[in-house]
């Protein structure tokens, strides 16, 4: 039990006033090293964490305290830390799946939202807040006709603030684009890493699928589309670079899939790409466990096993180890450093969600796409 | 009376506070015509219209960059033996930069050592005179490299080169101080060195900002303890210009170094001693005179301690 709650429980019984200091005293979920106590409080039949973390349990059950309303679980959390979670409560026999009502840390992503909680060591990086002194790019909405896909795509293409036509300037390719900026800040991370130097300036072109489980999953039609359609229009439409190596594809989950699948399918095409969380799952024998939406992306991860080629030459992963990925992430990077692909991988404490791939942005980016900052004195 | 010498005003860099008309005024610098050199922006040379609103003099352009890309759009074996000297430039960087960072963790680690102090003493001095000597080896090196490349491409074998020579020497010949932007250092001290220009601006009065005043010293060092793959060694680029002589400026300091880590300050400072490493954050004002330092706002030295001490005037 945590020090905050056994001062609180010093009565046997708490009265309300006591509950209501304590929780008007406190942040929630209290922190103290690496224990991390969620409380909640209200009526209810049983209370639940639900933080989808693989190796531990899917609901950790909270319990009442004293005949009070209040509920608390304690786990313990490895330093530098950072989980998303609901509370599952259940009153009169309904469940509910809530946010933590006294948190006021939250995550979005495409699906709605989650708590977070930060555990001891972990902050939000200072380059992933906004900085007054960075000056902004630009977002624009841009349509052409897609031969791979017989219609009409739309893509958001970001200029950097000191964008000239006279310029000549790296691609980045992102998969999810919109996702990105919506959820895990990529507009404000590109103008800060660019106004640090840290990254060249840069045009990124922001793809979203409308289909993703079924375009990014390994799918030719997805490879051909990036590159008979979306290079050649980003070529005749903005001042590209002309070299392989001033090209980077990215993206995060099926995302990682996508892009590892394309430089695959079209090497020599893309020179670097950053893989967050990739859902590389493959099979050794016999069938895998994921679920059919996986299939042709086990069809593609053991394929892709058997005959690696070299789809780019560096390389830039990274996985929470929080999440079951890992094992499959993991397990491909001595495949690709065996060929000889110039490999980066980084585990942090976190999970499958749009803030942990933000918080990787820096290092990933800095690294495929240096920028000058070691050589430009302003 | 005697004529004053030319004057050496130095600056940090101009974001987020701009200091530059206000400096220029308090120095002294009269109405004369100011040829602004801006290479170290590359492309974005000459877009000059900013500093135009900060300084009520006449300002014009002094393009090296463009000139330097039009001569070698124009002189194809110039262009290729510049190329082939940055490739050997590159090259000689890399291996001193594996030398350099051996040595520089041994002597890190002298200097944090604790016992005799006798024995530590000798160490340290042996380990600081061993990174010395591995930056005047890799000096004299680039040295090489440059009066190779001077040997064989010189104003008697291009004639476009020597056109642009002129063309720049008649552009000063109407500007009484010149004005030197920051940015790109390499650049920069490229463009600079391509055209020969550190005897012309001796005898003129100079306004440097962050880059374009590390181009005035005798060496070049590049730094940064902030890159986001983590601490970079300090790296000597070239020579500089030579014209504030003894000393090391280091832009930005506030931001690129970590100035509470007190022995990576104090071999910084040891290391380059006897120069005289100094700080140019934003704001500061650094106005050399004959060699002295008649102003020093914000200014900070590193002491042999690795601490940061104002600078007193002469």
């Amino acid at each position: 039990m945590t020090p905050a709650l056994r001062k609180l429980l010093r009565k046997s019984a708490p009265e309300a006033p006591d509950i209501d200091a304590f929780i008007s005293e406190n942040e929630f979920p209290l922190v103290e090293g690496t224990d991390v106590t969620f409380v909640y409080r209200g009526a209810a039949d049983s209370v639940n964490l639900r933080c989808w973390i693989s190796g531990l349990d899917t609901a950790q059950p909270f319990q009442a305290l004293a005949g009070s309303d209040l509920w608390a679980t304690t786990i313990e959390l490895p330093k530098g830390s950072r989980i998303e979670y609901k509370f599952e409560v259940t009153h009169q026999g309904k469940k509910n799946l809530i946010l933590d009502p006294l948190n006021k840390v939250i995550a979005h992503d495409p699906f709605g939202a989650n708590s977070v909680c930060q555990g001891f060591g972990y902050e939000r990086p200072e380059w992933a807040t906004h900085d007054p002194l960075s000056r902004l790019g630009t977002v624009e909405d841009r349509q052409f006709h897609s031969k791979a896909f017989q219609g009409q795509r739309g893509i958001q293409v970001y200029l950097p603030a000191t964008f000239r036509e006279n310029r000549r300037y790296p691609l980045l390719i992102v998969h999810d684009g919109g996702d990105y900026l919506r959820y895990a800040d990529l507009k404000l991370v590109l103008d800060n890493l660019t106004h640090r130097l840290e990254i060249p300036s840069m045009i990124v072109a922001l793809t979203q699928s409308p289909d993703r489980l079924k375009e990014y999953a390994g799918n030719d039609r997805h490879a051909q589309f990036l590159v008979d359609d979306l290079l050649p229009f980003m070529t005749a439409e903005y001042p590209l670079m002309d070299s392989v190596d001033s090209r980077c594809v990215m993206g995060a989950s099926f995302g990682g899939v996508a892009a590892l699948h394309a430089a695959w399918r079209y090497p020599d095409h893309f020179g670097s790409l950053l893989l967050q969380s990739g859902s590389f799952a493959f099979s050794d024998l016999g069938r895998h466990s994921r679920g059919p939406v996986f299939d042709p992306v086990v069809r593609f991860m053991n394929e892709f096993r058997e005959h690696p080629g070299r789809p780019a030459d560096r390389i830039f992963m990274s996985c929470g180890v929080y999440e079951s990925l890992i094992y499959e992430n993991r397990s491909l990077v001595p495949h690709l450093q065996s060929k000889g692909v110039d490999l980066r991988f980084e585990e942090a404490r976190d999970a499958h969600n749009w803030e942990n791939w933000r918080d990787r942005l820096r290092v990933g980016l800095s690294w495929l796409m240096p920028g000058p900052a070691w050589l430009v004195y302003e | 009376m005697k004529p004053r010498t030319p004057f050496r005003l130095l600056l940090g860099p101009q974001r987020p506070v701009v200091n530059l008309g206000k400096a220029m005024t308090a120095a002294g610098v009269g109405d004369g015509r100011i040829a602004v050199i801006s290479a170290a922006w590359q492309e974005a040379e000459g877009d000059i219209d900013d500093i135009r609103a900060l300084v009520d003099n006449e300002l014009f352009d002094l393009p090296l960059y463009r000139r330097a890309e039009a001569l070698f759009a124009a002189d194809k074996p110039i262009h290729e033996a510049y190329r082939n000297r940055q490739d050997q430039l590159i090259e000689q960087q890399n291996m001193y930069r594996l030398r350099l960072r051996q040595l520089t963790i041994a002597a890190r680690e002298i200097l944090r050592a604790e016992g005799s102090a006798a024995a530590i003493a000798e160490e340290r001095r042996h380990a600081i005179s061993q990174l010395c000597a591995l930056d005047r080896h890799h000096l004299r090196q680039i040295n090489k490299i440059y009066e190779r490349f001077a040997e064989f491409f010189n104003t008697d074998r291009s004639g476009i080169l020597a056109e642009h020579i002129a063309a720049i020497r008649q552009d000063l010949d109407g500007a009484d101080t010149v004005l030197i932007t920051g940015g790109n250092v390499v650049v920069l001290m490229n463009r600079l060195q391509l055209f020969g220009l550190g005897q012309a601006l001796a005898r003129m009065n100079i306004v440097g900002w962050s880059a374009g005043a590390m181009v005035l010293c005798d060496r070049i060092v590049l730094f940064h303890d902030r890159m986001p793959q983590g601490r970079r060694d300090p790296e000597v680029l070239c020579n500089g210009l030579g014209l504030v002589p003894g000393t090391v400026l280091l832009p930005n300091a506030k931001n690129r170094l970590r100035t509470r880590e007190t022995v990576r300050s104090s071999l910084f400072s040891r290391r380059f001693a006897p120069a005289t490493c100094l700080t140019l954050d934003n704001e500061s004002v650094l106005l050399m005179e004959d060699h002295k330092v008649r102003d020093s706002e914000s200014v900070r030295h590193i002491a042999r301690d690795g601490k940061f001490e104002r600078v007193k005037l002469a």
